[in-house]
């Protein structure tokens, strides 16, 4: 391999971590919800304990906002729902531009 | 029904031609957002902006006087976002925040008065808008913010204002490096003390910034390709605050 195509995949690399952390923070921005007036974050820690507080603690139950104040969340379905529906729209759209990174590559 | 909207402060300055930033910036608001807008802004500026559909305009003389590079910087009225705004909640933004997704809409609907980032996200990976270390006090990026209309949210603006009033009492006190008026600065040092010196609610977004070094490139109908150096990339919905001026001519 020549120095010009060592510099050409330093280049590749350089733009492909660039677009992945932009790609991360968008994800990481799309994964904010408002619900019941509070702003939550529909990431893996906010669905696992929404669904194991609705599985194991009569409703309604309270959990945390991103302010660390406390919601009551009277309907527990419709909440995990959202945060559910949030979750994956983000990540599935993240997944979607990683794909064109590896095509980059190739 | 709750009254809910878009204010924006746009004056041109003889170095920039600001009303062009602002154009771009209404059309994504109406496509994306989907609020009513209202402009702050002066005359001379208002004649040079072309139809933009249904936007109110408040007219008000800028204060002048603060200075970056060394050009005219007529940013000092963001106080007054308050008594200008006509909407209940209001969502206040700098017209070179381009919101190509609807995400801030939603944090029109929360039970908060007065809502602030304190986070930035460098599009170009070089993370320099690391401004602790130039500060006693965490800055808060004035950016974009969200109030809506009471006591608190009064009282916060109140604050705003003093602050402003004795600006360089304030930058002494916190230490601050950067000696112009800046409503980052301005606004978390009313946070800090109307708030009794301890923490507040924030908004916990992160705003995507291009520093002024990029070079914008294209902007369409769902993002920008910027230019660093030798490298070019782009964002796709995603929103994007960009700082090199000469956006307004792209």
């Amino acid at each position: 391999m020549d120095i010009g195509e060592l510099k050409r995949q330093s280049d590749l690399s350089y733009d492909i971590s660039v677009a992945k952390r932009n790609a991360l923070e968008k994800a990481h921005a799309r994964l904010l919800v408002v619900y019941n007036e509070h702003i939550f974050r529909a990431d893996a820690e906010t669905i696992n304990l929404v669904k194991t507080l609705s599985e194991v603690h009569p409703s309604p139950f309270y959990v945390l906002d991103t302010n660390d104040n406390p919601v009551e969340i009277a309907e527990p379905k419709l909440f995990l729902k959202t945060l559910i529906e949030r979750n994956q729209e983000a990540i599935s759209s993240y997944h979607q531009m990683s794909k064109t990174f590896g095509k980059r590559v190739d | 029904m709750t009254k809910k909207g878009v204010l924006l402060f746009c004056f041109d300055t003889p170095d920039f031609k600001y009303h062009k930033i602002l154009e771009k910036c209404v059309l994504l608001i109406k496509r994306n957002l989907k609020l009513e807008v209202t402009v702050v802004t002066n005359f001379e500026t208002y004649k040079h902006i072309k139809p933009l559909g249904f936007v109110n305009y408040k007219f008000i003389e800028p204060e002048l006087g603060n200075k970056k590079y060394g050009l005219e910087w007529r940013n000092v009225d963001r106080h007054m976002a308050y008594e200008l705004s006509p909407y209940d909640v209001t969502l206040v933004m700098d017209i070179d925040y381009f919101p190509f997704t609807d995400n801030l809409k939603q944090f029109l609907d929360t039970k908060y008065d007065f809502l602030v980032s304190k986070n930035v996200h460098d599009l170009t990976n070089r993370n320099s808008f690391d401004t602790r270390k130039y500060s006693m006090i965490d800055m808060v990026w004035a950016t974009v913010f969200v109030f809506r209309k009471g006591k608190k949210a009064k009282r916060i603006f109140d604050m705003i204002k003093y602050v402003k009033q004795y600006y360089s009492y304030f930058m002494d006190l916190y230490r601050v490096v950067d000696r112009r008026f800046r409503n980052d600065y301005a606004f978390a040092i009313a946070l800090e003390q109307a708030n009794g010196m301890i923490t507040y609610d924030t908004l916990p977004i992160t705003l995507p910034t291009l520093p002024p070094d990029c070079r914008v490139l294209e902007i369409n109908d769902e993002g920008i390709t910027w230019q660093y150096n030798d490298q070019v990339n782009f964002t796709k919905n995603q929103d994007v605050h960009v700082l090199n001026k000469e956006v307004a001519n792209v």
